[in-house]
């Protein structure tokens, strides 16, 4: 597998055996093998295997159009929503194949949390509703809403902007603020594993700031898959780094996956270099 | 911080205009009218004559002079539509407005409190406006719509949502016999309730029976209504439930029912729209009689639509205003049934202070 060869110096712990569950001295929690990807007839993805070990930010990185985004929705099932998807390999979470029959999507997406492009609060709902949707919508009960919608926007580091107006209708919010309470709704059901596609690709400079600092603060606790175009952005959050690429017409495949630093500073594949110094992409 | 600053009363600088094109644009506008009333002294042309031969000509001519002195040639197409387009919203709003004036005129004379309680027993033909009335076609408008409305929106709401929250196999076919449907001329679901249930022997002539015929028409209109309606709703907002833990149903009925609401309400209004005054599929399903009938599952009921084809018909002039006043009063019936139901749903709302 290409992705073994091209591992870094983590290789031998990470994929060493046939079945790996420690990435370094991290426990894997989410791991994806030889993910194909299709929607109708057309081959999207090609043999994905990547490791997310916990309570670390993952960056998935590439050029337009190579399927990182298409790629971190087979994560928590929401692939299966587009029509003709279709799709071949497995995706462990908790070393329990999400897609294995019997699994109830919903329980996955309820571990598995996502924040979307672009920021999509309900509009019917007041602020503090959208925070709560979670529970309603997945009917789980909080013993105390109140302290969760205070921890989950805290969380998502927008409790001080709207604590004065939590009935207010969520449209009334900034686009970076409406991405911010889309995190603290996401937030409120604590999942394991955060998928954030492109999340800060809507936003001003310094909302992105503050959802980069959210990021960082969630990783101590939370497994973060993060899809994003900057590759600043990726060096300054993410504690490994997954490279992307498609030709023209081909499906997408992992040029290059390692820490951060090592992808970004020593690349071990000539196309990642020339993609992280900005020669192409 | 910055100091606030009290509102100027010119604060709109876009709406300054010289007084030059102020003079043209008046002029412009009065000219053609000016030199329609001349001609119209010389002439015996007709009104309408006039208005299309001789006012819009003018009217797009001054215009267009207007604008080009003003704004230069590009704005000679721009004031040509907006002439045209002004002329349109008068004729037409003068043409509606006329029919809404006439029934007002025309339907007064037989108002009266008497005439919206009352029932028609012992009213003939001679029979003085001072006595019976069309209560007893209110009632059974309203007992036979309700009904109707109550059988036909669960029919047509889960038909919307097969058509777009689902991938079922068949909804190409269900789209198209729904679209076929709406296309139905009215008298078929009544001729189509008459043989199938009347005349087969199941059923007797009856107010359910005309429901039954109303709630056939009112299916297709609302259901077609209200899948454009969902599928206006963001996909974004389906996924977010979805991603969020949301089972299908609580997708529905939390995310998309209620971002869709104003919209459905406004299926149910056309729906309503369409059988309010249906007229032929009442005559094949239950006859008129002049007493008030409570029970729509026995016996025959007047509706207001039926009660003016039948006095409408009749060359007496007490019959014409009765009829006049029935149509007036299901007008206003409509009208009353749709603002209750913007504001009870929250789509007008009400201010509050």
């Amino acid at each position: 597998m290409t992705i073994m060869e091209n591992a870094g110096p983590l290789d031998q712990t990470a994929f060493g055996n046939q079945s790996p569950t420690y990435f370094g001295d991290k426990r894997i929690h989410l791991e994806s093998r030889d993910i194909n990807v299709w929607f109708g007839n057309h081959h999207v993805l090609n043999g994905i295997s990547l490791a997310f070990p916990e309570n670390s930010v993952t960056a998935l990185i590439g050029p337009s159009g190579c399927g990182k985004s298409s790629f971190i929705r087979t994560l928590n099932r929401m692939h299966e929503l587009i029509p003709n998807a279709g799709l071949t390999g497995e995706v462990l979470y908790n070393s329990q194949d999400i897609y294995a029959s019997g699994t109830d999507p919903v329980t996955i997406r309820l571990g598995i949390g996502m924040v979307f492009q672009k920021p999509n609060p309900f509009p019917t709902m007041t602020i503090r509703g959208n925070v709560l949707s979670g529970l309603r919508l997945s009917n789980t009960r909080s013993r105390n809403e109140d302290e969760l919608v205070e921890t989950s926007l805290t969380r998502a580091s927008i409790w001080n902007e709207v604590k004065d107006r939590l009935d207010a209708p969520a449209g009334s919010l900034s686009g970076g603020q409406q991405q911010r309470l889309c995190i603290a709704r996401a937030l409120a059901l604590s999942p394991e594993v955060l998928l954030m596609d492109e999340p800060c690709s809507a936003l001003d400079p310094g909302s992105t700031r503050r959802i980069e600092e959210t990021i960082r603060e969630l990783s101590e606790s939370m497994t973060v898959v993060i899809v994003t175009h900057n590759m600043q952005q990726a060096q300054r959050i993410s504690d490994q780094t997954a490279f992307f690429l498609a030709e023209d017409n081909e499906p997408g495949y992992v040029v290059e996956f390692g820490q951060t630093d090592a992808l970004f500073s020593t690349p071990n594949d000539p196309r990642t270099e020339d993609y992280v110094n900005g020669r192409f992409g | 911080m910055t100091t606030q600053l009290e509102r100027p009363a010119n604060a709109m600088p876009w709406a300054r205009v010289s007084n030059s094109t102020r003079l043209i644009v008046i002029l412009a506008s009065v000219l053609p009218a000016a030199a329609t009333y001349l001609f119209s002294l010389q002439s015996d042309w007709g009104g309408a004559a006039l208005l299309v031969a001789v006012f819009l000509p003018l009217q797009l001519l001054s215009a267009a002079i207007a604008a080009a002195i003003t704004r230069g040639a590009r704005g000679i197409a721009d004031s040509i539509l907006t002439v045209t387009v002004y002329f349109s919203i008068i004729l037409v709003m003068t043409l509606l407005g006329s029919v809404v004036v006439s029934l007002f005129k025309n339907g007064a004379q037989a108002m009266s409190w008497h005439f919206l309680v009352w029932d028609s027993r012992y009213v003939t033909t001679s029979t003085s406006l001072d006595y019976g009335g069309v209560g007893h076609a209110v009632v059974g408008t309203l007992i036979v719509v309700l009904l109707a409305t109550l059988m036909a929106i669960p029919f047509a709401l889960a038909t919307a949502i097969y058509l777009t929250e689902t991938r079922g196999r068949l909804r190409g076919p269900v789209r198209f016999i729904v679209q076929s449907m709406s296309g139905l001329p009215s008298i078929v679901s009544g001729l189509f309730i008459y043989a199938m249930l009347i005349l087969s022997g199941i059923s007797n002539r009856s107010g359910f029976m005309a429901a039954l015929a109303l709630a056939l028409l009112m299916l297709p209109t609302v259901a077609r209504m209200s899948e454009e309606v969902l599928k206006l709703v963001p996909s974004e907002l389906r996924n977010a439930a979805v991603a969020l833990g949301a089972p299908r149903r609580a997708a529905f009925f939390q995310v998309t029912f209620p971002a869709a609401r104003t919209g459905l309400v406004t299926a149910l209004l056309l729906g309503l729209a369409r059988i309010m005054g249906e007229t032929a599929p009442l005559l094949m399903t239950t006859f008129r009689t002049d007493v008030t009938n409570l029970n729509p599952f026995s016996g025959d009921m007047t509706l207001l639509p039926t009660y003016i084809n039948a006095f409408v018909l009749d060359p007496h002039d007490t019959s014409q205003h009765r009829a006049w006043g029935a149509a007036l009063v299901l007008f206003l019936l409509v009208g009353i049934i749709f603002i209750s139901t913007r504001v009870l749903t929250g789509s007008i709302k009400l201010r509050r202070k």
